[in-house]
């Protein structure tokens, strides 16, 4: 039974080649961060990963499922039957209904209900040995609360959150996950070295407006960071652009997509 | 925090309760972190009723995952388009307000955000007999007007039957804001059929006046306010399934940048779509001024697109 848990957690290899700086990425264990201003198309971005995994091999999915933890309410299920039908071949209810079986959804409150939610799920993945890729849009949302919440100390704001990340470092070694977490630009990046705590981060991504606001065990355990942004052009069409850095290698890859009906395009 | 106490599930007594604040452990986050193994042995606890009770705490406490394909059944069948009043603006939002999102419309002062409002108000009671929730916190909702709407589209009876499904309430800071929120929430719970019938839209004008004092002082006490607000407008949209339409201020980072809607960044995530109203001078020799909305952030639509606006 832990050979059929560990065979089905290692079939993530595919899943994006674009987005990753190098090959055979992400394999589980990996902890990938997206991050960007609103309107980037990181939400964009987890339907087009959703999708590539719960579509039958048939329809060029994996075949594998998805849990997906929305702290916002931001997740559009609408939108994402779109973006199924636009890449199945036979677009039957039944079909839809069939990778939309693969994908399990939970709604979050305020980061203790996180924590919690997250000890409740470590049951899941024990009897669930396909589901191996870790959604959490965004991980950052309840950051003004908890802020606010934790008064004058700096440790009470950022316990829970810390709690969480300890706890999804051990769900994600454990359990061979992928997880996958988006993070709000909340705050621009400060030039002025003085009024900020928090140290500017090395030479190459002098041109990404990133500020890093998260927890140190949040910032400690990711693996991948990708940076969105958009440039408005003049014509109609709207680009989208994607830094990817591998933290540890310090490997950056930069490209650009698109997004039509059918998702995000490459 | 919720701390434990006796009663809160069964199971856990309040000989449980003293032995386990001895070695530290008083909120349900700490019992649930901690190794029940060693809890056990240090307060001479039965491991497995010390399991049993962890399992209903977390039953009580955390979220339940639901399956893709429930929870699209059940959207199917819960999510309605609401019409704004004008076809043009329809067209904008993919035929028209979707439930169970927040719309945001943007715009300078005099640009029309009100007016487009007592529209969305009048169609919503007009055409679908459905009741609506007016928040107004500028003091710019005038009866007069929407009677106006109401008239140029139908006749008398209809027309007072359709003021009389819109409930309008006075709303001059953040807390009374949140609290008829609440108070729409708690009727909603409870599904008290009294003047209140079927609820399917929430017109808030403007949620930047209620907000825009709270920011800029002490930073993080406003941010997080408007983050409850959010938090508390997200939530109504999706659980009761009611269409959300916020107004909301304009500004810009120079004379020369493109126009961003006010309240900051934070906010800036909160709505899924944001329409831009704007009053153009028109060039021909009409004296009147068009009213041009253009699309800033959808999750179905490309943006960018413009229509004019067809409302006085």
């Amino acid at each position: 039974k832990l050979l059929a848990r560990l065979e089905g957690r290692s079939s993530l290899k595919d899943l994006e080649p674009y987005l990753f700086a190098e090959e055979g990425s992400p394999v589980h264990g990996h902890v990938i961060e997206f991050h960007g201003p609103e309107g980037t198309g990181k939400t964009e971005m987890l339907y087009h990963l959703v999708a590539r995994c719960i579509l039958p091999k048939s329809g060029g999915g994996l075949e594998t499922e998805v849990m997906f933890i929305d702290t916002d309410y931001h997740f559009d299920m609408l939108r994402l039957v779109t973006i199924l039908e636009s890449r199945l071949v036979q677009r039957t209810e039944e079909m839809i209904k069939q990778c939309l079986g693969r994908l399990f959804l939970v709604n979050c409150n305020s980061s203790t209900q996180l924590l919690l939610t997250l000890y409740s799920l470590e049951n899941m993945f024990c009897t669930h040995p396909s589901l191996c890729l870790l959604i959490l849009d965004s991980i950052s949302s309840f950051y003004w609360i908890d802020r606010s919440n934790g008064g004058e100390s700096l440790n009470l704001q950022e316990m829970n959150l810390k709690k969480c990340a300890n706890f999804l470092e051990k769900l994600v070694r454990e359990h061979h996950l992928t997880l996958f977490a988006t993070t709000q630009t909340l705050m621009q990046r400060s030039t002025n070295s003085a009024e900020n705590p928090f140290p500017l981060k090395p030479q190459h991504e002098t041109d990404i407006d990133y500020r890093p606001y998260l927890c140190k065990s949040w910032q400690q355990m990711v693996t991948h960071r990708i940076f969105f942004s958009k440039q408005c052009n003049s014509g109609s069409s709207t680009a989208f652009t994607v830094v990817s850095c591998y933290l540890k290698r310090n490997h950056v890859v930069k490209l650009s997509f698109s997004v039509a009906e059918c998702g995000v395009q490459f | 925090m919720v701390v434990l106490r006796a009663g809160l599930c069964p199971g856990l007594t309040e000989e449980m309760l003293q032995l386990l604040r001895a070695s530290g452990i008083r909120t349900v986050v700490d019992f649930v972190s901690s190794d029940l193994e060693d809890v056990a042995q240090k307060c001479s606890l039965s491991y497995k009723a010390l399991v049993a009770v962890r399992r209903v705490l977390l039953a009580q406490f955390s979220a339940f995952p639901v399956n893709g394909a429930d929870l699209y059944e059940e959207l199917k069948s819960s999510t309605a388009i609401l019409p704004t009043g004008s076809s043009s603006l329809d067209k904008l939002l993919d035929s028209g307000l979707y439930t169970g999102e927040v719309t945001e419309l943007m715009g300078a002062p005099g640009s029309g955000k009100t007016q487009v409002c007592l529209g969305i108000a009048a169609s919503v009671s007009l055409s679908l007999k459905q009741h609506v929730l007016f928040l107004d916190s500028t003091g710019g909702f005038t009866a007069s007007r929407l009677c106006q709407m109401l008239r140029a589209w139908t006749e008398d009876e209809e027309e007072q039957a359709a003021l009389q499904r819109i409930q309008v309430v006075r709303v001059f800071d953040i807390y009374e804001m949140l609290s008829a929120l609440q108070e729409l929430r708690d009727r909603l719970s409870q599904q008290v059929v009294c003047s209140m019938g079927p609820l399917k839209i929430v017109v808030i004008d403007s949620v930047s006046a209620v907000v825009s004092p709270l920011l800029g002082g002490k930073q993080s006490e406003g941010l997080a306010i408007m983050m409850q607000l959010a938090r508390e407008l997200k939530t109504l949209a999706r659980e009761y399934s009611l269409a959300v339409v916020v107004t909301n201020q304009v500004t810009r980072d120079s004379s020369t940048a493109p126009l961003r809607p006010a309240l900051g960044r934070s906010w800036s995530f909160v709505p899924s779509t944001r329409v831009l109203v704007e009053s153009k001078e028109a060039t021909w020799d009409k004296a009147t001024t068009k009213r041009v909305a253009s699309l800033a952030k959808s999750p179905r639509q490309p943006t960018g697109i413009q229509v004019e606006l067809d409302i006085g």
